[in-house]
């Protein structure tokens, strides 16, 4: 059991105008989710053998395989970064047995570039209420978080967000899809 | 917006309730008695008005082509018109009234007659500008609703909801029941989730990723402003705002686990209401404000329970089912409405607040999510996959009826919420 510290008040509030929360949005052009017009699960890659690895320093995070939302928002979502995204079975947030070598390549990879930071993120499938897949999600990502502490990884370079059933990978209403969904992606950044 | 009762005679109730023949009725044309020759006032009137009779599952709206009488040249007051008109096309009941318009305003009256009786059962008389006309309309509506039926109706409220229709960002949306006055609440290329209204429909509450984390936000509808809600315990992921605006119950999570807290609106702890090293969500806060509804894992799967908001232990309520949540309390308190999974698909059920037996409401076609009770307590507005896209629904409770979709369009719409009565 994890208690929750309760200190006193202290939550920030900040005052701004609406009108600047509702600035134009721009005309969305429907993301071509390529990667899931495929029913086959994604492949799980090894950190070393990833290609994406190599690129970090060359094209900066955020080109693809980083943070999922900003890759979402600039149409480059889906891409694999250095490190591989690990799965869970439905409505679970254990981490699997044949997860734990991705989980060591990916300690590996973060243990060879000292100078990043991790962000793990916890995506789920469609089904369930969005709520409680976001509250799903964020148990997901600290389960390898903690793996990841195991591993030797430092707890300060990890940081942790749930993205609940909102950036699915693959759309399709079945179980090919459904489990390419419910995974860690683990974003990287300098 | 200024109504009065115009001479309203006494009160006849005909209809007997969900279940039983709908009654039909007519809506005439407005009278002008000046200022609106083109009939664009009294047109906005009659055509609010007669969705929001269609969307209350009590009536049949007679096709306008089939009335015989001409507004125009016809009167409106009692004796000033023949009830054979209306008898003829077999109207239980009509409206008639009139309108005038120009420099002060509008000022428009309406009547409701019942036909075979030949009487009036109710009278208003609605002061206001011309943008006010819709929502004279909703307002008369609902007292039609009470004159028919003996309770008020629901329709002079607002619907807070999620879309896609912008492009593929969820934003937070209002809009009146009958699907007009639509407002983008949020303009962010982010994710925007779970709005939850106080009783008057001033503040919404919502959750938004639009700083790259999950934060509350409340958005004063009135003043054009807003707060951001962050917590020194861990991360916000979702909550609910108070019927009387006053009071938050936040969502937080740390190290993994999700919990409630009550906190103030200006985003002072009051008190953690739950601790458990799992998870704790979809706040719901009773009429009275006494109450906490929420979903928590702590039996093994997602339940439902209840627990004062004094603090103290939980009561769990559902005990069917593997996959039971997103409650909400009736306006009386007395029931909760949620959402149960079957077969990989949710349906909408209720239950007594106190406990005891739940009953289905929904009826299995597509997944039914996400539902909201009307303020007079006899309608449900819920999310469904019935159709292509995910719409917004509204039905009747007592008799299961899905009445009609209330949004259309493009994206998928979800998380819908009702208000309560709007005020003066």
């Amino acid at each position: 059991m994890i208690p929750v510290q309760c200190g006193r008040g202290g939550w920030v509030n900040s005052r701004s105008t609406l009108a600047k929360a509702m600035a134009i949005v721009g005309v969305a052009v429907m993301l071509s989710l390529a990667a899931c017009s495929s029913k086959k699960p994604a492949p799980i890659n090894g950190g070393e053998n990833n290609p994406g690895g190599s690129q970090l320093g060359e094209n900066g995070v955020g080109k693809g395989g980083g943070n999922s939302l900003e890759d979402w928002k600039n149409g480059k979502f889906g891409a694999q970064g250095p490190l591989s995204d690990i799965h869970f079975a439905y409505n679970e947030y254990t981490i699997q047995e044949q997860d734990g070598s991705v989980l060591k390549s990916n300690a590996s990879w973060l243990q060879a570039h000292p100078q990043t930071r991790v962000q793990v993120e916890g995506h789920c499938d469609e089904r369930g209420s969005e709520e409680y897949n976001i509250a799903l999600g964020a148990k997901r990502a600290q389960a390898a978080k903690d793996y990841l502490v195991t591993l030797g990884i430092g707890g300060s370079r990890i940081s942790t967000i749930s993205y609940g059933k909102e950036l699915p990978l693959c759309t399709e209403h079945d179980e090919s899809c459904w489990s390419q969904n419910r995974r860690d992606h683990f974003a990287v950044s300098e | 917006m200024g109504q009065a009762a115009a001479q309203a005679g006494p009160i006849t109730i005909t209809i007997a309730g969900p279940g039983s023949q709908l009654s039909t009725i007519a809506v005439s044309g407005l009278k002008n008695l000046g200022g609106d020759d083109e009939h664009r006032v009294g047109s906005a009137f009659v055509g609010t008005l007669r969705r929001d009779l269609e969307l209350s599952g009590y009536f049949r709206i007679i096709d306008p082509h089939a009335y015989i009488e001409d507004p125009q040249s016809s009167g409106f007051e009692l004796g000033q018109f023949n009830f054979a008109d209306w008898r003829s096309i077999n109207a239980d009941f009509v409206v008639k009234g009139s309108v005038s318009a120009g420099g002060a305003g509008v000022k428009l009256t309406a009547f409701l007659y019942d036909v075979a009786q030949q009487r009036r059962m109710m009278g208003k008389n609605y002061n206001g500008d011309a943008v006010d006309v819709a929502r004279m309309a909703r307002r008369f509506a609902d007292a039609i609703l009470e004159a028919a039926t003996g309770q008020r109706g629901p329709f002079d409220s607002k619907l807070a909801l999620v879309s896609t229709r912008g492009g593929r960002f969820k934003e937070i949306y209002t809009q009146s029941i009958d699907g007009q006055d639509l407002f983008r609440l949020t303009g962010n290329p982010t994710i925007n989730l779970f709005p939850s209204f106080d009783r008057s429909a001033r503040d919404v509450l919502y959750l938004s990723y639009k700083s790259m984390a999950p934060a509350l936000y409340l958005a004063d509808l009135k003043e054009q402003r807003e707060a951001k809600l962050d917590s020194p315990h861990g991360r916000v992921i979702g909550g609910t705002i108070s019927p009387d605006g006053e009071r938050i119950v936040a969502a937080i999570e740390r190290d993994g686990a999700t919990n409630l807290f009550l906190i103030t609106r200006e985003g002072a702890e009051i008190r953690q209401l739950t601790d458990t090293s799992g998870i704790n969500v979809s706040p719901a806060i009773s009429p009275d404000g006494g109450t906490l509804a929420f979903t928590s894992d702590r039996s093994g799967s997602p339940q439902i329970y209840v627990m004062s908001l004094a603090g103290g232990a939980p009561k769990r309520l559902t005990y069917s089912g593997d996959y039971n949540t997103t409650p909400a309390f009736s306006p009386k308190g007395d029931k909760l409405a949620y959402q149960s999974r079957n077969n990989g698909r949710f349906d909408i059920w209720t239950i007594p607040a106190g406990g005891g037996d739940p009953v289905q409401v929904t009826d299995g076609n597509g997944s039914n999510e996400y539902p909201s009770w009307s303020p007079d307590g006899r309608y449900l507005a819920f999310s469904s996959t019935r159709g292509h896209n995910s719409r917004i629904y509204i039905m009747m409770v007592g008799n299961r009826k899905i009445i009609s979709a209330l949004t259309e369009g493009n994206g998928n719409d979800s998380c819908p919420v009702w208000s309560g009565w709007l005020g003066e």
